[in-house]
């Protein structure tokens, strides 16, 4: 079986390429030990034999400098590929070709695929295929990524140079003579270490060293040959900048893009070109010093709208669905733990993710069309300068802002963010981001404890301090652990292109599945844990059971109206739960980490009700909506109210609780900071691929909480408020 | 006569030829490879709404660069 690798520079259309190709047989995971997406798949051959094809990260050089570019450089010397295929945009040749030169000097089978042939020749490009075959001396084919146009010269040429065939010599780029020399003097001495010069052709491994390339460093060092190369290589540096005026990089670069340009020129004939292409007249409008703000603006209302207004919708549904099951189940099923289990923990707890599937599969949907419209680099180029005062990047603003609405799509959303300490860094800090999810929480407790005027000022303060702590912390991690990471801001402003509805769709296909996959099976233990914490031991007390069987049946007896009777039997269930959650290892786990909360929701030690914020507090770690829920049952009082009026809860929380507007704000500033759910704690792992910064993001989580609300309670009461 | 600038003094506009890059190996490797070569020519197509980053046209491409990466690269002005 043949498999190939598609190489490119991003935005060349290598996605649409690979989907044209495999239709609906890929797959998607990662390169071993990174978070970089890989995707593989199978194509068919004309006569019927299976292919695999890998799709690599796009990169504009194989310079190894950046994670992209070393998956793609090491990939792309796996014995397993049998034939390179360099996707080119020929509608921007010079550039793509760049990473071209590179490619020959892999010395592998390798075919050049022009892909956006359809937007070349309304452009008035013509190709010369012919001479651009003799040139880079292997198979040219012209390709359209969108309509899947020349898919089939495209296998027809990996064939032609597929393993087994007498694949032509490929020429490469000429550094001149003096380089040449030089290079030639290396090979001589790598050629000396077999071994060495079997990872790599030795051509490519002296360019690499006069580049400077660290990785290639590295190589010469384990050879047994390293003191001799090592010599040479000095003396080569010191010749060419002594003769040459500059060094080595730059000279190679040079002459890499003087060979993409002189085969631009001799296989390109321009047209008459447009005055002024087509995107540069859309930014004339998208990027305008005043219209670009408010546009920008508009679109991030607009996504965010779809999202989390429209998204509301289907959510809905699936959470009805969700609660129907748990009844059903609660009612159908003989009583007992599994019961209990399925209906009151895995259900309950599996449904309070599944429920985020249409906002993350709509959002994703959004973001992947941005990205491919080619709108996202505009939006980063638009946000970046406010964005790098906060130690980001111009695409983290939009993880931010959807932050707003869940911070679980929000982190995935960090996936088109390329510099990888830009983009944890846009992971950690999203947490701070106050979700729609924290909002019954403040609610719940500006409502009791601040007039309405004040209490919306509260609240509007929580999703303030958030973005204030996120710009903060960003500052922070980038000042002290990834002062060392430092990625220079280089990006391409692409042509606008019209993604295609099948990309799109794909995207918020593999985004949804991945989503339940991942954070599904992390939320299904911990929904099974909390379930367990809060159930056991349980009241083993048959006398109680007894007794709410009696009063059960008294309720009955009294033939009230069926309405005010199934009333009455839930307060007596949830008076129930109450007792065995007050009996629960998570009470006892409450009442254990008392003493770490008292300083900041008890600091008078007055308060009997204390441990109760505790397990509050511990429960929101599955979800934030559950503090409200466990809040209710700890106290026995229904968090809906009448109208205009406190819930139940609220007043029970302000006569009885022993919380003050300040302790109470303490409360809501620590639910704002500590981690916003095992949901998103999820995502985090699976967008790091590493448990270490997934336990930072909780660990820091955690101690912000706590050192912010202590300060806010220390504070004020110093100043004599609470 | 031509005097060199820094790539960050261009205004909107501008058309320039780079004459070097000083900057860390590894930072001037990679605008070496988005093109801004030595001899190049470039646009200064515009400036981001805050100020930063700017907009090049090179090698008939649009490129976004922090003014941090401009002040590193020199250039000549072009009429
Ligand atoms: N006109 C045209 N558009 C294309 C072609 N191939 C891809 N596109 C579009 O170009 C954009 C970028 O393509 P994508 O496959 O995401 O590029 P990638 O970044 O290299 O994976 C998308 O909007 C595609 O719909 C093509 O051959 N012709």
């Amino acid at each position: 079986m043949v498999t190939i690798a598609l190489a490119g520079n991003p935005n060349c259309g290598k996605t649409s390429l690979f989907n044209a190709l495999t239709g609906a047989r890929q797959h998607v995971g990662n390169w071993p030990g990174v978070t970089v997406e890989r995707r593989a798949g199978t194509f068919r051959f004309e006569k019927g034999e299976e292919g695999t094809v890998v799709d690599l990260p796009g990169t504009y050089s194989l310079s190894a400098r950046s994670e992209d570019e070393r998956i793609a450089a090491s990939y792309l010397s796996e014995p397993e590929v049998d034939v390179i295929v360099n996707v080119v945009d020929a509608t921007n040749l010079e550039r793509n070709l760049y990473l071209t030169t590179q490619l020959l000097e892999l010395k592998r089978p390798m075919i050049l695929v022009l892909n956006m042939a359809d937007e070349a020749k309304a452009q008035g490009l013509e190709l010369d295929l012919e001479t651009m075959r003799k040139l880079i001396g292997g198979p040219v084919v012209t390709t359209v990524g969108s309509t899947g146009e020349g898919l089939e010269a495209l296998k027809a040429a990996v064939l032609e140079v597929a393993p087994g065939t007498s694949a032509p010599t490929m020429p490469h780029v000429n550094y001149g003579l003096d380089i040449e020399g030089e290079v030639a003097k290396l090979e001589l001495e790598i050629s000396r270490d077999e071994k060495l010069a079997a990872t790599m052709p030795p051509r490519r491994l002296s360019l690499r060293l006069l580049e400077g390339a660290p990785d290639a460093l590295e190589m010469v060092e384990r050879s047994h040959a390293s003191k001799a190369i090592q010599a040479r290589l000095e003396s080569s540096l010191a010749f060419l900048d002594d003769h040459l005026g500059a060094d080595a990089p730059t000279l190679l670069a040079e002459y890499r893009y003087g060979f993409a340009r002189g085969l631009v020129k001799e296989s390109v004939k321009r047209g008459e070109t447009p005055a002024l292409d087509r995107s540069s007249r859309m930014d004339r409008v998208l990027t305008h010093r005043f219209w670009g703000f408010p546009i920008f603006l508009a679109v991030m209302v607009a996504v965010y709208s779809l999202t989390f207004v429209v998204g509301a919708y289907p959510q809905d549904w699936i959470g009805t669905g969700f609660e129907w099951l748990q009844a059903f189940l609660g009612s159908h099923l003989p009583e007992g733990e599994l019961t209990s289990l399925l209906a009151n923990g895995i259900v309950p707890g599996v449904g309070s993710v599944v429920v985020f599937l249409p906002v993350i599969m709509i959002l994703m949907g959004c973001i992947s069309f941005l990205e491919d419209s080619g709108y996202m680099a505009r939006a980063a180029f638009i946000m970046d300068r406010l964005m790098h005062k906060m130690g980001l990047h111009g695409k983290s603003f939009i993880s931010l802002i959807m932050g707003l609405g869940c911070n679980a799509p929000a982190i995935q959303a960090t996936r088109t963010i390329e510099a990888r300490s830009d983009r944890l860094i846009t992971i950690l800090v999203n947490p701070l981001i106050s979700c729609s999810a924290r909002l019954p929480v403040y609610i719940l407790f500006a409502g009791a404890f601040f007039s309405p005027f004040h209490g919306a000022l509260v609240i509007v303060g929580m999703h303030v301090l958030g973005f204030a702590l996120a710009i903060i912390m960003g500052k922070v991690l980038r000042l002290t652990l990834f002062r060392q990471d430092q990625a220079p801001f280089v990006m391409e402003l692409p042509p606008y292109r019209m993604p295609l509805p099948r990309t799109t769709i794909l995207h918020m296909w593999e985004k949804g599945t991945i989503f339940l996959r991942k954070a599904g099976t992390v939320i299904f233990a911990g929904a099974v844990l909390i379930w367990f914490l809060s159930q056991y031991p349980g009241i083993n007390d048959k006398s109680l059971a007894i007794e709410r069987h009696k009063q059960e049946e008294q309720i009955k007896a009294q033939g009230l109206a069926p309405e005010a009777e199934k009333a009455a039997i839930d307060d007596l269930e949830f008076a129930h739960q109450g007792r065995i959650m007050n009996n629960s290892y998570a009470a006892r786990f409450g009442q254990l980490v008392q003493p770490i909360f008292r300083p900041i929701l008890d600091p008078d030690h007055r308060r009997p009700e204390a441990w109760k914020d505790g397990v509050a507090l511990t429960a929101g770690f599955v979800a934030k909506e559950i503090v409200v829920g466990t809040m209710g049952v700890l106290n026995q009082a229904r968090e809906e109210g009448e109208e205009g009026q406190l819930s139940p809860l609220q007043q029970n929380l302000r006569d009885n609780s022993g919380l003050t507007p300040l302790t109470a704000i303490a409360f809501m500033v620590f639910t704002l900071i500590y981690i916003p759910c095992l949901g998103t704690v999820g995502i985090i792992r699976k967008e790091t691929q590493s448990w270490g910064w997934t336990g930072f993001s909780v660990g820091y989580g955690l101690v912000l909480a706590w050192v912010l609300s202590w300060l806010i309670v220390t504070l004020g009461r110093a100043l004599g408020l609470g | 006569m031509n005097t060199t600038l820094r790539l960050s003094d261009l205004k909107a506009g501008d058309r320039a030829r780079v004459t070097s890059i000083q900057a860390e190996p590894a930072i001037r490797q990679r605008l070496q490879e988005m093109g801004l070569t030595r001899g190049e020519t470039l646009v200064l197509e515009k400036v981001a709404p805050l100020g930063d980053p700017m907009e090049l046209l090179v090698r008939s491409y649009h490129l976004s660069l922090r003014r941090e990466e401009g002040a590193c690269i020199f250039v000549e002005k072009e009429g």
